[in-house]
């Protein structure tokens, strides 16, 4: 069999590769949805079975809207770092920018890095013109990264999954383009 | 792969197809109705989602996964049936559902039974088991017109709800 399961593009940071979900990947995505710390702000799956049925389902989600969750590879060492993408299943208000790094890779700024490159991917190829993301009120960290990436606040809503759930807006196309000239980046 | 892949089965009434993006609709419908509450319905909706996504996930992982079931005359999806294998599952299983509307015309025992022999000669399955919830009288009759017969020794998958297992006769027991 291949190792691509979709047609998920492959995109490049500084330190990153974003590519589409592959077999390797199910264990470490299973790994954090797992483990209720730090999925807590995600949707923690304590049940492995069910864990890896959240995997088809982001590998379904690519064939179902033509994007989804990247993972985030490391370039230099090539390990499974997290996901970010693009996500956006029955019940969510708006497509999502989402993100989660898996532990022992936190406070490098490879969520940042993952973010930002998913979203220009999202504005340049998809043509999507705004993007929002869903964030739990107790997310203080996701919150930081909003802001980082320049999201505001815009209202809370009740998620289906998550119950209060907080929409933080992304700056538009052009928004982001002068932010990028300016280089607040 | 190492079996090879098929697009469609055909049975006299039916063609199995790869389920496709077009049938969440359908698929979601049936998923959040009561009358999914044997097969992992009965859910919200976005859970619903959930099992109509992973279902096709499950195709792109293992190669293989639950068949749409349509008819000659329509290429609507009226239900499910086909060899499923996730993560957890004991031993390799042909499940099968159908939707509102579909049932009562034989249809689910007619596209399981080709998924069958499918599975045994292209994938080359041996062990086939059929999971069903004890007060899942409808799949019980569908399984026993197969020809699985009850196993009450057979390891249930993990998911904490009641569940019988009926089996299929070895290939070599049927010829």
């Amino acid at each position: 069999m291949t190792d691509a399961l979709t047609r998920a593009p492959r995109l490049e940071t500084e330190r990153l590769i974003l590519r589409g979900p592959e077999r390797r990947d199910a264990a470490p995505i299973m790994r954090f949805l797992m483990d209720p710390v730090r999925s807590e702000g995600f949707g923690h799956i304590p049940e492995r079975g069910e864990a890896w049925r959240w995997f088809a389902l982001l590998v379904g989600h690519w064939h179902i809207h033509g994007f989804g969750y990247f993972v985030i590879e490391t370039r230099d060492t090539g390990q499974t770092a997290g996901i970010s993408g693009i996500w956006y299943p029955e019940t969510w208000p708006e497509p999502e920018l989402g993100w989660v790094v898996f532990d022992g890779f936190e406070g490098r700024g490879i969520a940042y890095e993952a973010a930002s490159r998913a979203r220009l991917w999202a504005y340049h190829e998809l043509g999507l013109q705004t993007l929002t993301s869903n964030i739990v009120p107790g997310n203080d960290r996701s919150k930081t990264l909003a802001t980082r990436l320049g999201a505001v606040y815009e209202r809370t809503y009740m998620n289906e999954n998550m119950g209060e759930d907080e929409l933080w807006r992304h700056p538009a196309p052009q928004a982001l383009a002068v932010r990028h000239s300016e280089g607040t980046t | 792969m190492s079996f090879p892949a098929r697009a469609t089965i055909e049975t006299a009434r039916l063609i199995l197809r790869q389920p496709v993006p077009r049938d969440v609709d359908a698929a979601v419908a049936f998923y959040v109705s009561e009358r999914a509450q044997y097969s992992g319905g009965n859910v919200p909706m976005s859970h619903a989602f959930r099992n109509f996504a992973s279902i096709l996930g499950h195709w792109q992982i293992r190669g293989f996964g639950l068949w749409a079931i349509t008819t000659r005359d329509s290429d609507a999806i009226l239900g499910l049936a086909g060899p499923y294998y996730p993560h957890g599952w004991p031993e390799t299983e042909i499940g099968y559902v159908l939707f509102d509307g579909a049932e009562g015309h034989g249809f689910a025992t007619e596209a399981a039974r080709a998924t069958i022999t499918d599975a045994r000669s292209r994938l080359g399955w041996g062990e086939i088991v059929h999971y069903i919830s004890p007060e899942n009288a409808r799949s019980i009759a569908v399984a026993e017109r197969l020809g699985a017969t009850l196993d009450p020794q057979a390891a249930t998958p993990g998911h904490g709800k009641p569940c019988l297992v009926y089996r299929q006769p070895k290939p070599e027991a049927v010829s």
